[in-house]
């Protein structure tokens, strides 16, 4: 891999992240069990608060409200709770109902799918074109590394449409559809591979737009509607949240061969590099699961999501010390430089890109 | 007609469609707040006394909740317990019997027993602890034998105490010769209840031995101060040593049908000489296969042929996730060691540093 560091340099990093996790692994207990037990009771309070204002009320205000608790609900679901559940961050604690093994959180990807996309894939292979299948998601063209082809014109409306359905990208993720559907090899293999996905989306389906909507009885188009619109708002936010963890400006990423034979430090570097986080305050933090301190998450990603608030300072010293750029700004800032950046490469890049300064 | 049509009733109400309607976990959750031992599907149970039996043995009563579906004397359960965040399970017999009104769990402080020592410490009246349903087939058969011996040691003791009061609610003059082995006479549990039963049981003999006075009570020993045990069925629950040597004599008497055993403890990890062969067995797959402790066991499992699901092989997906039943590993990314059983390891990142056993 490119780097200015020396070996000594290298493991001299390596040993100083090392000993964060170290330190933050001995120190894992009763602080951490009471925080997510009380993140998955607020989830559900919103759930069934939310749900029960959609089944019951009748005016357009418990209507909104009712959208609103269930769309709280899914978000924290999916971001704070499953999301970081599935990454193993609460094993320690041995509760069944917190197992990455079997937790199934409430959207159409399947658990196991997303185990073997984000954890193996995406979290070893982060930000190597050709390796690791989030950068650009197949579809979009988010480093100018990534070749151009007419469909990316349409990148500005397809992001539109793919934040609507971002879920439903998620959980296809796995069976690779983009690359699978070009050979009949690939057809088939997708094919044999999509038992999880479609039984989940079907009891998704079933769950938000059938038997909710049933039990309310005459409420019924009230309770579609409110889920569609949680669901809908969940998959706005999650998308949003998760473009920033990589494609704002100054993200770096890498070939195979770049990385190639990497070391431990070099790994670490890879993920500082490629991340990005974004600044705000300890409601958004929570309500992104924490991938706000995307960083922090993939340097540790199945550390407690809680505490990577606590090392961040840590882990920028680090940083400055060896002269990493610490990619952090505003959500506007971020969130804006990823949609200039898709609107540009959209377009064939007509020159090489300039080095950045110094 | 009504069997298969409540297992249906039953798959449906379980049914992944239903969620989260039917999510028992969530609910039990949601009912906690209202009373601590609410439960639609765990057995959960509030500690409504404490007694101290010796300077370091407690008992707790406990009352379960309607979950908790009955139990045969001599059985035990699982015990769930939280301590810095961590469940712990561990296994004890119940020493009550079935009879009783309260459930009652025999616990002796053992040095170093994360659990153990949590339940001293910190378990007070009115806590709540989280039960497996009970099992195990050390119990008294339907039809009680003429002539009973019960012969425990230490800690063994709880599930005998439990079959003692069944018999004495069952047949108050039914013939049995209580055996029990204790360090000192300070340490001898239960000394006053077995006194009590004594004297309400006629034909109950009690044996009790100190150790500290009289030296370790061995089969011969035994066999001597019970001269009529061939004549007896037997229960037999103490530490693996106690119980080898009586297990040898009854079978060399051509006894063994006529005894039944409980082993408990923990069972000691062998830590070996650096570099001397581990020996790792594998629950799942049934397999054995031994390592130096140098590599991952993930790469020793692949090596013995073994297959289990990996994905970065550096310690940060968790797909080669395994439990650890006993032993003791290493992490090598951070040389902590783990001892703890029923934990969860990493196979990619971890190294053995004694025998192991893995559900594997």
């Amino acid at each position: 891999m490119k780097t200015s560091l020396s070996p000594a340099q290298l493991d001299a990093l390596e040993a100083e992240l090392d000993a964060i996790r170290a330190e933050i692994t001995a120190d894992l207990g009763e602080r951490d069990a009471a925080y997510i037990r009380r993140i998955v009771r607020v989830a559900r309070w919103n759930a069934i608060a939310g749900r029960g204002l959609l089944m019951f009320g009748f005016t357009p205000i418990s209507w909104l409200a009712g959208t609103s608790a269930l769309a709280l609900a899914k978000i924290l679901e999916n971001m704070e709770i499953g999301h970081n559940v599935l990454h193993g961050q609460y094993d320690w604690m041995n509760d069944p109902s917190l197992d990455s093994q079997t937790y199934e959180w409430d959207n159409v990807c399947d658990s196991g799918d997303w185990r073997h996309s984000h954890n193996v894939l995406h979290h070893t292979h982060t930000n190597i074109l050709g390796k690791d299948r989030d950068v650009g998601y197949g579809v979009m063209r988010v480093s100018d590394a990534q070749g151009w082809s007419p469909a990316h014109l349409f990148q500005p409306i397809s992001n539109v449409a793919l934040s609507l359905l971002f879920q439903w990208g998620v959980g296809l993720h796995d069976l690779d559809v983009p690359r699978n559907l070009a050979t009949p090899e690939g057809r088939r293999e997708m094919r044999a591979r999509s038992g999880p996905f479609l039984r989940k989306a079907a009891r998704q389906l079933f769950k938000d737009y059938v038997f909710f909507p049933a039990i309310a009885l005459g409420n019924a188009p009230r309770v579609l509607l409110g889920n569609l619109s949680a669901n809908l708002t969940r998959n706005v936010w999650t998308n949003v949240i998760i473009f920033c963890g990589h494609f704002p400006d100054g993200a770096r990423f890498y070939t195979e061969e770049e990385t190639a034979n990497e070391t431990r430090g070099e790994w670490y570097i890879r993920q500082i590099e490629g991340s990005a986080n974004i600044e705000g305050r300890r409601w958004f933090h929570i309500l992104s699961g924490h991938l706000s301190h995307q960083i922090e998450h993939h340097l540790f990603p199945d550390l407690p999501a809680h505490r990577y608030p606590e090392i961040a300072p840590r882990v920028r010293a680090v940083c400055e010390k060896y002269g990493l750029r610490y990619n952090t700004g505003s959500f506007w800032r971020q969130y804006g430089s990823v949609l200039t950046g898709l609107v540009r490469r959209s377009l064939p890049t007509s020159k090489r890109p300039q080095p950045v300064a110094a | 007609m009504l069997e298969p049509a409540k297992q249906a009733a039953s798959r449906l109400l379980a049914s992944s469609w239903l969620r989260p309607l039917n999510d028992l976990d969530a609910l039990d959750d949601l009912l906690a707040p209202w009373h601590p031992t609410a439960a639609l599907g765990r057995i959960k149970a509030r500690v409504v006394e404490i007694r101290q039996e010796t300077p370091d043995v407690r008992s707790f009563h406990l009352s379960p909740n309607w979950r908790w579906p009955g139990f045969a004397a001599g059985q035990h359960m699982s015990v769930a317990l939280e301590s810095r965040g961590v469940r712990h399970h561990r296994t004890f017999s119940l020493s009550s019997a079935p009879c009783d009104r309260w459930l009652r769990l025999t616990v002796k402080r053992r040095p170093g027993g994360r659990v153990s020592n949590a339940m001293h410490d910190r378990l007070g009246v009115g806590d709540v602890l989280e039960l497996s349903a009970p099992s195990g087939r050390f119990v008294l058969p339907e039809a009680l034998p003429e002539k009973l011996l019960m012969l425990s040691a230490g800690s063994g003791i709880t599930p005998l105490m439990s079959m003692l009061r069944d018999v004495r609610r069952r047949d108050p003059g039914r013939d049995v010769v209580f055996v029990h082995v204790c360090r000192t006479l300070r340490d001898a549990v239960f000394a006053t209840e077995l006194e009590g039963l004594a004297a309400c049981m006629r034909a109950l003999r009690l044996v009790t031995h100190v150790s500290a006075e009289r030296g370790r009570l061995d089969a011969d020993g035994i066999a001597a101060r019970v001269p009529d045990h061939a004549e007896r069925t037997t229960w037999l629950c103490g530490p693996p040593a106690f119980m080898e040597a009586v297990h040898a004599r009854w079978q060399a008497e051509g006894l063994a049908e006529r005894l039944a055993c409980e082993h408990f403890g923990d069972l000691v990890p062998n830590r070996r000489a650096a570099g001397a062969p581990l020996e790792v067995r594998a629950t799942r797959s049934q397999r054995c296969f031994t390592t130096t402790g140098e590599r991952p066991l993930l790469v020793e499992a692949e090596r013995a042929g073994l297959t289990p699901r990996y994905g970065c092989r550096m310690g940060i997906c968790h797909t080669c996730r395994c439990r650890m039943t006993s032993g003791s590993v290493e992490d090598l990314r951070t040389g902590e060691r783990c001892s703890e059983p029923g934990q969860w390891i990493q196979l990619c990142v971890s190294r053995a540093r004694s025998d192991l056993e893995l559900e594997l």
